[in-house]
């Protein structure tokens, strides 16, 4: 009497179906627009952490040490429901005006991956002989400008297995975004699981989703390197 | 992550189901262990909560469980479900019944079969004090609910503009909306009651006589399951008929309980 019976047409037409189709794409934009905005902060804080100017540094470091250390779920909530406190009261109706849960879900997953991403970026910038900053100094490049033309292109070049892997990270962590009421993917998988208990159907679709949204990215930034980045190099 | 291991999680589940079919009855397999482990709230006061003084999971439903396990001659045992995970659950055999604050629909008829109404009733709005009038001033604002829930659904039919915020629980909605995330908090009336009752800030929040669908609660238990929801049903009208049913109703409900509210209804066998 408990046996399961496996009903793939829940996943794969109707309402169930749009419902997933409405996950994978929030699950893409908060994923794309996270990773931009995660990669950018990186660099950021990558050339922060690396400066010679003390307080610059102490700051990334800081940074780094926090952003890291702490489980992404809390700063999910801290973002979403700690700010509340901290704001005043007009900038809280703005908030609660737009769409907050998004916006609230793209800062955590960028400004967690980003501290990862910093220090990736470090080490790939840290294996570029010491001589080449010299050798760009004395040419006459400020220090900005020689990480901005000559270490970081091969620096980024070095990283891009382990950005390729944070990447990854950042778009399957997208899903803890469900905890602030985001329909992404996850959700619509456990919303479906809820109306119609075909979970195991809703779970397969969506894994095989995440499995498909990770062999994109992988390839489209494992092209992009080789196109763009190896032939300036 | 998560959806990794979701699917773990089904298969598992798949796995256990597989175990538990020749353990049908749970008539029987209730007897023989001695308990009867029955699926409840946590943190839905009135229905199901811990108690701050005992620690102890409280509440209507608990009270439900306990003169069933009596009737039964076992002891009962309570394990804390979400409005998610109940029904998996009962599915794979972790507890024998659900008595958690349950609507009956026929969607979940499919799934499992439920007792008698034990209780009913309405889905309406927790929101700020004098912000809502009629159900149009809410279409088109978000409106927060529990994940898994039949008020998610309802709420969707009935304000077709607006967007629904399904949270993990319903502390976490109401938390939403004192921050003024949501503009409301949709789900049964008795539940929004007991969410009322216990914020710090009761006089800012009202509940404005707007229903949009009828609750009646059941309890659970896995689908053909025939000796079990028999005796179920039978224990239900007794109590109803010995006026333990009341008793129950008016511990929690009464005029001198913390929720007054009248019983609009009697514990009736089902057509």
């Amino acid at each position: 009497m408990l046996k399961y019976e496996f009903d793939w047409s829940v996943v794969t037409s109707g309402q169930y179906y749009d419902w997933l189709v409405s996950g994978v794409y929030l699950t893409i934009q908060l994923s794309a627009v996270s990773i931009v905005l995660a990669f950018v902060l990186g660099l950021l804080i990558a050339v922060m952490r690396m400066s010679s100017v003390k307080p610059v540094k102490w700051l990334a470091l800081g940074y780094l040490e926090f952003f890291r250390n702490t489980p992404l779920l809390v700063q999910i909530f801290f973002w979403y429901f700690g700010s509340y406190k901290i704001l005043p009261e007009s900038v809280n109706e703005w908030l609660n005006s737009t769409n907050f849960e998004f916006a609230a879900a793209v800062i955590a997953l960028t400004i967690y991956t980003s501290a990862f991403i910093a220090e990736d970026i470090r080490s790939g910038v840290m294996s570029i002989p010491k001589e080449q900053m010299e050798a760009s100094r004395s040419a006459g490049f400020s220090y900005l400008r020689s990480m901005q033309y000559i270490i970081l292109p091969q620096a980024v070049r070095i990283t891009i297995p382990p950005l390729i892997g944070q990447f990854l990270n950042l778009t399957k962590n997208s899903s803890l975004a469900m905890t602030i009421g985001v329909a992404e993917l996850t959700y619509q998988a456990r919303q479906v699981e809820a109306y119609t208990f075909k979970g195991f159907e809703a779970f397969t679709a969506a894994t095989l989703v995440y499995v498909a949204l990770s062999f994109i990215i992988t390839a489209l930034v494992t092209l992009y390197s080789r196109k763009v980045l190896h032939r300036a190099g | 992550m998560k959806n990794v291991v979701g699917l773990l999680i089904c298969m598992l589940a798949m796995l256990l189901v597989a175990g538990t079919v020749f353990a049908a009855d749970t008539y029987d397999t209730v007897k023989n262990r001695g308990s009867m482990i029955c699926g409840v709230k946590d943190s839905t006061p009135p229905f199901g909560y811990v108690d701050p003084k005992t620690r102890q999971i409280v509440g209507y439903d608990i009270d439900f469980c306990a003169a069933i396990a009596k009737k039964l001659g076992v002891k009962l045992e309570v394990k804390p479900v979400t409005s998610a995970s109940r029904m998996p659950q009962l599915i794979e055999g972790n507890i024998d019944m659900i008595a958690a604050t349950m609507t009956k629909n026929a969607e979940r008829a499919k799934q499992i079969d439920f007792s008698h109404t034990y209780f009913l009733t309405g889905q309406k709005f927790l929101v700020k004090k004098g912000t809502v009038k009629s159900l149009q001033d809410l279409d088109g604002k978000k409106i927060g609910t529990a994940k898994g829930s039949t008020s998610e659904q309802n709420a969707k039919k009935a304000l077709p503009k607006s967007t629904i915020l399904s949270f993990d629980d319903y502390p976490q909605a109401f938390l939403a909306l004192q921050q003024g995330k949501v503009a409301a908090v949709t789900t049964d009336e008795t539940i929004l009651a007991g969410l009322h009752a216990k914020a710090p800030n009761k006089a800012q929040f009202e509940i404005p006589n707007i229903q949009i669908s009828d609750e009646p609660y059941g309890l659970g238990m896995r689908k053909g399951d025939k000796k079990f929801v028999d005796f179920v049903n039978q224990t239900l009208l007794e109590m109803e008929k010995s006026g333990e049913a009341k008793k129950i109703y008016d511990k929690w409900f009464g005029p001198k309980s913390d929720l007054p509210m009248p019983r609009v209804f009697r514990i009736v066998a089902d057509k």
